[in-house]
């Protein structure tokens, strides 16, 4: 081929250009193919090789050997078969990662479902309650009910009332203290079931400053306690024991809501 | 590649059968042309008993504008025969290549040639063809 001005190497692409542009997928081809397209003697190759091509396509094939390139596939593959599938390492893993992320939604989902505002507090004050002995507490003898009183006058806590159910439990200890977020949070110990009475100021409202009010009992959970939590003018009342909602369910108005 | 209808059926009968048997046995390579590099094999081969041509220095013209219709003049076993007598590689590089089925790095790859000697089997085939057209059909066909 006479393409002066061609590499060496770009002349022995041209000799082996393809016959159809399909075959021009090669980078080094396609520049060579461009730069030459021009060319008397390119387009003269391209031509030959055309026509030989298409006398190479009616070569006759024997009717024997045809028969094996029919449209229909020579061998049909074997199937995937749901058995398959699921032993593919690949697909394995995947559901494996699927189900793990969808395991842990879905724990988080249940979690928020029960969350209600002071709910974060009450399960610290739970820990609170697990590690409380006796002897932290001033001892008291008398009805729980009274303690309210004692707040009030004594720490100047508004409000931080036990509610009636609970009043007339015999209470053995109580005291006041402050949380890490420096609110004040009165503890009463019960002589019944050695349950733990919290009363702590209920969630406001970032912005507002408005409480987060919540109808009814509300159940929290944390390291084999259980906590029963209502809120009443801006102040959350928690009853908690060692154990589980049932036993604290005969204490409680109202049925959970 | 072999210029014999029943010859080359028996090659692509025997190339296909040993593959099953290979595939069968789990021992297909991995390589993706090792069937048409078998084919070429099994054809070289058949072609062995074959009378050979003598080696003679055939007559080289430059492609002209005018081939397309020399070659509308020839019949396709014909032109099956001439490449058959090609001496290889260069009539598996010509086979290859006007099957039209294969990019040169697979044919390169098939045929176990370099670029510039596959471009040289082209170039020299062409030209080969060319004076063997201008030696059957002088007179280009007019349409």
């Amino acid at each position: 081929m006479k393409t002066f001005g061609l590499l060496r190497r770009q002349r022995a692409l041209l000799n082996c250009a393809p016959i159809s542009q399909d075959g021009l997928a090669d980078r080094s081809m396609r520049s060579a193919v461009y730069r030459a397209a021009a060319s008397a003697d390119f387009v003269n190759q391209q031509n030959f090789d055309r026509a030989i091509a298409e006398l190479v396509r009616r070569i006759p094939i024997p009717p024997e050997t045809a028969e094996w390139f029919s449209e229909k596939d020579l061998a049909v593959g074997s199937k995937w078969t749901w058995k398959k599938i699921v032993r593919n390492p690949a697909v394995l893993a995947i559901s494996i990662a699927v189900l793990v992320i969808a395991g842990v939604s879905v724990f988080q989902l249940l979690g928020r479902l029960h969350d209600f505002p002071g709910s974060t507090t009450a399960r610290k004050l739970l820990g609170v309650a697990a590690s409380t002995r006796p002897v932290m507490l001033d001892p008291v003898n008398t009805e729980a009910g009274t303690l309210s009183d004692l707040f009030f006058m004594k720490h100047g806590l508004e409000h931080y009332d036990v509610p009636v159910e609970f009043a007339d439990f015999q209470a053995i200890g109580c005291r006041v203290f402050e949380d890490e977020e420096s609110r004040r949070i009165a503890q009463i110990w019960l002589a019944e079931k050695r349950m733990q009475v919290f009363l702590f100021p209920a969630e406001r409202d970032t912005k507002t400053g408005a409480v987060l009010h919540f109808p009814g009992w509300r159940y929290v959970h944390q390291e084999g306690w259980v906590g029963a939590v209502r809120e009443y003018s801006g102040v959350c009342f928690m009853v908690a024991l060692r154990g589980r909602e049932k036993e604290l369910e005969p204490y409680l108005s109202k049925p959970k809501e | 590649m072999l210029g014999d209808s029943r010859k080359a059926h028996e090659v692509f009968h025997t190339t296909l059968r040993e593959a099953a048997v290979r595939a069968a046995q789990g021992e297909l390579p991995r390589e993706p042309l090792w069937l048409f590099r078998d084919a070429r094999w099994r054809s070289l081969e058949a072609s062995k008993t074959d009378l050979q041509p003598e080696p003679l220095e055939l007559d080289e013209h430059d492609a002209t504008p005018e081939a397309a219709l020399q070659i509308e003049q020839l019949e396709p076993t014909q032109l099956a025969i001439w490449i058959s007598n090609a001496p290889d590689p260069q009539r598996t590089a010509l086979a290859l290549f006007y099957l039209d089925e294969f990019d040169y790095c697979e044919i390169l790859d098939i045929a176990e040639l370099k670029l510039n000697v596959l471009s040289r089997y082209l170039s020299q085939g062409r030209r080969q063809l060319q004076a063997w057209l201008d030696a059957k059909h002088p007179e280009p066909r007019q349409i």
